[in-house]
């Protein structure tokens, strides 16, 4: 069973962002990085079918500056085979149009299953990085998956995904582009042993032009803003409640203007 | 549980820029190792510590181990780390390649053992005692012994404890009473009672394999009778079932803290069919048991530093957020009210927590880069390194022990009556880490160590390889005027420890023991702060070139947040070394010349 994963670096949920001073984009100097939890997902599930099938292999593909390549390392740590790091200015921070090309050019050198992707990035939150890929590829996709079951003969899966207010389950030839949703596994902590391994297994690193794109970005950011700080609440107070009640109301009415 | 509960900044500071951790990659046994192999072992650790241990970190106080029908029934959280921890290869990461182990640095994982510790202390123990009884028969038993029993505790599924402790028998283990009765098929029948047995049975486990202290029928007085056995809760038939081994959990102790991990009580040989596995040789138990012991010391004062830096960023983050009062020199009540962390004695305590728990944590990390060396070089090297470890063992055991009790109680005093109160986690951290000046040696027992053998031994050897250690931080901070003021005092203090040493050493050569050792707990007090002024100067040197690097806004404020604290670690706690050298010199019998009859109302 051989999966490739798409897999993203995004800032840890726990980091303070800021934007930079030009409004360009948010400050990435000492902040901590961790894998996108949605690909994480991914991993898990690909590693999973590997262990299931006891056979094939698990690509890791990010792009991503220098630093991504810790977030490859510790996929492999996790059990991944090999991985493959595009890493090109152009790309790097580029729009999800240009990412799923540099994606699907990288994709045709690899041989796959299924191919995995987060349903989203926590970082920008498009949700369109899977879509794109599949369209690329001239690939099915399903999106929002929370269980995976593979045919025996690798032709087919029976995938359950989430709809508003409950699951649908579909069937789907292979090879497809599955996006991972929360409540597909739990992710295995790499292990010890692992992770001494993952320091002998390839990464190959790739620009644009090793992968024979240009790639075309349909998005240009304008600017990077933080949302406007909470204001000071109004506090009502020393009065009875029928003549508190009515404040709020007209407080709510003539300066919050919401009523 | 506060959100943050340890600083990976500071830990990565610590191990990188002070101690040059990666230097230990150029000894041929760490050649497969890089920085890249430690970060991501430390960023599981953390990810572990986070989403597995601290979720259960409350649940598992309020949830006690139970005795039921003759087992001790844990929190689900056991087994489940245990199993992550033995699949994960970290009940057995710093043993050989050969023996299962990674030959991971011990000093990277004492920094992992803080993460979990931090997190979730309790549970942190599991198996960490599993480390300790692996590595013992790992050492010291014989090549049957290491096959039936090591790969089942480094793989999670077996617990291991040390067994030392008996009811008449607790600091004096000169006077143990349980026996080992020799049979012909080669195993002793033990017999006898164990108190105080951590994680000495429970459900998280297949089985419980005792590194146990027995004396074998007709062996020497004292501890020259002592002897180290391997005591399986099930043992193995011929078949290869577990069968029941006659070992009786009587009881599970009611602790104020350390809920999560069972204190037990067993009884050996009830049945007359306890058998036990003789480690080794016959009467040397003791000296076996001490590579535990000491290991375990080291590892007790990580624990009590994690439960310090865990409680510190409770009180930190309660501090920023907690409104009251308006700062001293503004009283109008019309203005808002202030974080209280903006109240100068509120940060004089989150400084003190602060200077205790990262002084403690560097000290550790030293100490395990000290074991580091010594197991992997040889000749005069390896006995410096010994050496120093072995002088340090006791400070690095009792100081993070005894000043981290100081640490959390301030931590709990920064959130007043809600410190008291169990929805924030301070009580619990208070309650917690009171255990760690009373097990692995109590701090008396430890000040004796240090003043009544460490000091003295090889005519003082290990205390100028100490000196010459110390020295080798102030020689530079001289050199740099803002470190020259405490570089200076800390020599100045090498000064006044080598006067009492001197003048209590007086006592022993005078054949005047009592003297000699009824201080040295004051004596290891002293030590304690001058060992940790010394780590203070060190990071204060490590800020200082991060700081002249050309840092980051958000660096600067690190490490200038580092020379602060290690100023007031010199102004605040430094001086307390004058009133203890005050005491020590003064040469007046006050305790030795008590009596019970003084007591008496």
């Amino acid at each position: 069973m051989k999966s490739l994963v798409c897999l993203k670096q995004v800032p840890d949920t726990e980091t303070q962002i800021k934007v930079n001073p030009e409004g360009t984009g948010i400050v990435t100097e000492g902040i901590k990085h961790i894998i996108n939890p949605y690909d994480e997902f991914s991993v898990e599930e690909a590693l999973r079918l590997k262990e299931k099938f006891k056979e094939g292999e698990v690509v890791i593909l990010a792009i991503g500056p220098d630093r991504a390549t810790e977030s490859i390392r510790t996929a492999l740590a996790m059990g991944a085979d090999r991985g493959i790091h595009v890493n090109d200015p152009a790309v790097n921070t580029a729009d999800p149009f240009a990412v799923a090309q540099a994606l699907a050019a990288a994709a045709k050198d690899v041989q796959y299953d299924v191919i995995f992707c987060g349903h989203r990035a926590i970082d920008d939150d498009f949700c369109e990085v899977g879509a794109m890929l599949a369209e690329f590829l001239g690939l099915p996709q399903v999106t929002l998956v929370t269980k995976v079951e593979v045919a025996a003969d690798k032709k087919s899966a029976i995938l359950e995904r989430d709809i508003e207010g409950g699951k649908e389950t579909v069937e789907v030839p292979l090879p497809c582009v599955v996006t991972s949703q929360k409540g597909l596994n739990e992710p295995r902590y790499a292990s010890l042993p692992g992770i001494m391994k993952a320091k002998k297994k390839p990464i190959d690193a790739k620009n644009a032009a090793a992968l024979g794109v240009s790639v075309e970005a349909k998005l240009q950011s304008k600017e990077y803003s933080m949302p406007p700080e909470r204001k000071a609440g109004k506090k009502i107070e020393g009065l009875e409640p029928p003549d508190a009640a009515k404040q709020v109301v007209q407080a709510l009415r003539n300066e919050a203007k919401i009523i | 549980m506060a959100e943050r509960f340890m600083s990976e900044r500071n830990l990565k500071f610590v191990l990188y820029e002070v101690l040059d951790l990666e230097s230990l990659t150029k000894l041929p046994y760490y050649q497969d190792h890089s920085r890249e192999i430690f970060d991501l072992t430390l960023d599981t650790a953390i990810r572990m510590g986070r989403d597995l241990l601290a979720p259960a970190f409350q649940e598992m106080d309020k949830q006690q181990p139970q005795l039921v029908n003759g087992e001790v029934k844990v929190h689900s959280l056991v087994r489940t780390f245990m199993k992550e921890s033995g699949e994960g290869g970290w009940i057995g990461a710093g043993f050989p390649y050969d023996a299962g182990g990674q030959q991971l640095p011990t000093t990277v994982a004492m920094a992992a053992g803080f993460v979990f510790g931090a997190a979730n202390f309790a549970a942190g123990a599991y198996p960490l005692l599993t480390t300790g009884a692996s590595h013992l028969i790992l050492s010291f038993g014989s090549d049957e012994l290491r096959e039936i029993y090591v790969p089942q505790m480094l793989s999670g599924k077996w617990q291991g404890t040390m067994a030392l402790t008996e009811p008449q028998a607790g600091s004096s283990l000169s006077d143990i009473t349980t026996r080992a009765e020799p049979t012909d098929e080669g195993y002793y029948k033990i017999f006898g009672q164990k108190i105080f047995i951590s994680a000495g049975d429970h459900s998280g486990v297949d089985n419980v394999i005792h590194l146990m202290l027995a004396k074998i029928k007709g062996a020497p007085l004292g501890v020259k009778g002592i002897s180290l056995f391997v005591v399986p809760k099930k043992r193995l038939d011929p078949d290869g079932t577990l069968v029941s081994n006659d070992v009786t959990t009587v009881g599970v102790y009611h602790k104020m803290g350390y809920k999560g991990c069972p204190i037990t009580q067993l009884s050996m040989g009830e049945n007359g069919d306890c058998r036990g596995y003789l480690v080794g040789e016959p009467h040397k138990g003791l000296s076996y048991m001490f590579q535990m012991m000491n290991e375990a010391r080291l590892g007790v004062g990580m624990q009590a530093t994690s439960i310090a830096a865990a409680a510190y960023y409770a009180s930190l983050e309660y501090a920023g957020e907690r409104p009251q009062g308006r700062k001293i020199a503004t009283k109008d009540p019309s203005l808002p009210q202030v974080p209280i962390i903006e109240h100068a004695d509120v940060r004089r305590m989150l400084l003190f927590q602060r200077a205790i728990t990262e002084g403690s944590l560097s000290l550790l990390l030293q100490c395990s880069l000290y074991a580091d060396l010594a197991a992997h070089s040889e000749g005069e090297e390896k006995e410096r390194y010994d050496l120093l470890l072995d002088l340090l063992t006791p400070v690095a055991k009792s100081y993070p022990s005894e000043m981290g009790i100081l640490s959390v109680s301030q931590g709990l005093q920064i959130l007043g009556g809600y410190g008291y109160c169990d929805e924030f986690p301070l009580e619990q951290y208070y309650r917690d880490i009171r255990i760690h000046p009373i097990h692995e040696g109590t701090t008396g027992i430890q000040a004796l160590d240090l003043l009544g053998r460490k000091v003295v031994m090889k005519n003082g050897a290990a205390a100028r390889l100490y000196f010459e250690e110390v020295y080798q931080a102030i020689t530079p901070a001289l050199q740099d005027p803002t470190l020259k003021p405490y570089a200076e005092k800390l020599q100045e203090a090498l000064g006044t420890l080598q006067a009492v040493t001197t003048h209590l050493v007086g006592f022993a050569l005078k054949g005047e023991v009592e003297l000699f050792l009824a201080d040295a707990t004051l004596y290891l007090e002293l030590f304690g702060i001058i060992a940790v002024a010394w780590q203070w100067l060190l990071q204060g040197l490590a800020a200082q070139e991060g700081l002249q690097a050309g840092p980051t806004e958000q660096e600067a404020l690190f490490y200038q947040g580092k020379l602060m604290t290690m100023r007031y670690f010199y102004h605040y706690e430094f001086p307390k070394i004058q009133g203890l050298a005050t005491r020590l010199t003064d040469g007046v019998a006050v305790t030795t010349e008590m009596n019970r009859e003084l007591f008496a109302d």
